[in-house]
């Protein structure tokens, strides 16, 4: 369990960066298709911002913003996005994440759909590493919690 | 004899009737009173509450309306992009940002102040580089003697800054500033290494801990107490 931590310098230039930290992953998640990054970096680098801020205010602070069951839920949002939109181009007669028969849906050129299937599916696996990425970090900064818990129990 | 005496139990029998009309006249009045006292006062706190509630959910609304054009300007310089599609999305990625992380960018800032703060701000970083180049010469001039004359320590001084934000700014502009390193803040009482006895003098002397204080505005009030000082010493020359 990490408490918060008593150096104000890394205290408030956690606090300062993390909306910027956010807003570069968003960044770089929305533009993945013209410039390197995409759904996995965005992702990591979303989760990073949780965890600098789990790191400097500690755990408490970042549970009311991202608690271990909404990250489960996300984690499985993301999944559902990524795998909804594949199984929507094979409904519409194409091959699974065959994104130019999103068109028929979208009503734009096939060339257009295809870029926007893509940020789609670049939404939900950001979506998905950043929730499993805060899973991981929650199991692994509370874990010295559970052997108390086992000794209790016996 | 007894039609007299008739008449005046008669009389005394109206009186009392009067007096406990009148007793429970004042009874009704003070329960009005008291009810209507209790409805006011009941309406009163409501309003307060209502009052703090609003003033709470206002600053919340400009929290988040000022995070969302800080970070849609971060947005913007990235992205590079201005067609129609883009600044949609950036719009919306800031707005969600700012809405989840509202209370972390203006934490200890009142609204009113952020003009202010960001001129001054603004107006400290000449300063701050014009300092930065003279103590590169300073610190070269020390490395490229043949005697190399530093002389290490550590200064230990106590801060009248009060809030974390310009605690921050000061210890990053001391660290910034070459032959000096901030090492720790702890209790508002700064441990500085630095590299030679000068610096150690002129960090002593707390020019750049009035500069910043004058950032953030926090020795205004000590300020005022100077002039306020200065005015009773010239009364009494005067006089």
């Amino acid at each position: 369990m990490i408490q918060e931590s008593d150096d104000v310098i890394v205290k408030a230039v956690a606090r300062l960066l993390v909306p910027f930290i956010v807003v570069y992953a968003l960044y770089v998640v929305m533009h993945g298709h013209y410039s390197p990054g995409g759904g996995f970096q965005g992702g990591v680098i979303l989760a990073a911002s949780f965890v600098l801020l789990g790191v400097s205010h500690g755990l408490e602070k970042t549970r009311r913003r991202m608690s271990e069951k909404a990250a489960m839920v996300l984690s499985s949002i993301g999944v559902l996005i990524y795998g909804g939109i594949g199984a929507l181009c094979l409904i519409l007669g194409g091959n699974y994440l065959d994104y130019a028969k999103l068109g028929k849906i979208l009503r734009v050129t096939p060339a257009e759909a295809r870029s926007l299937g893509i940020l789609g599916v670049e939404i939900g696996v950001a979506l998905a590493v950043m929730a499993v990425m805060c899973t991981v970090f929650f199991a692994i900064f509370t874990a010295e919690e559970s052997p108390e818990d086992y000794r209790s129990l016996e | 004899m007894e039609v007299t005496l008739l008449l005046e139990s008669t009389d005394n029998a109206f009186r009392v009737m009067e007096r406990a009309r009148e007793h429970a006249v004042g009874l009704l009045d003070t329960a009005v009173q008291f009810t209507a006292e209790q409805t006011r006062f009941r309406q009163e706190k409501r309003g307060q509450l209502l009052f703090t509630g609003t003033q709470k959910r206002k600053t919340q609304f400009q929290n988040i309306v000022g995070t969302t054009i800080i970070l849609l300007a971060f947005w913007m310089l990235l992205s590079g992009k201005f067609d129609a599609f883009h600044l949609t999305l950036g719009v919306i990625c800031c707005a969600l940002t700012a809405y989840l992380f509202h209370d972390l960018l203006f934490a200890n800032v009142r609204v009113g102040d952020m003009r202010v703060i960001a001129a001054r701000f603004i107006a400290y970083i000449p300063w701050l580089i014009q300092q930065i180049i003279l103590a590169n010469i300073h610190v070269a001039s020390l490395v490229l003697r043949r005697k190399m004359p530093i002389d290490p320590q550590i200064v230990k001084f106590k801060t009248k800054l009060e809030t974390d934000i310009s605690c921050v700014t000061l210890a990053n502009s001391i660290t910034l500033t070459p032959g000096t390193i901030t090492m720790d803040i702890k209790d508002g009482v700064f441990y500085v290494h630095a590299v030679s006895q000068k610096v150690a003098n002129e960090l002593n002397a707390g020019d750049m801990e009035d500069r910043v204080a004058h950032i953030f505005m926090e020795a205004d009030h000590l300020y005022v107490e100077d002039v306020l000082d200065a005015a009773r010493i010239y009364q009494t020359l005067r006089t």
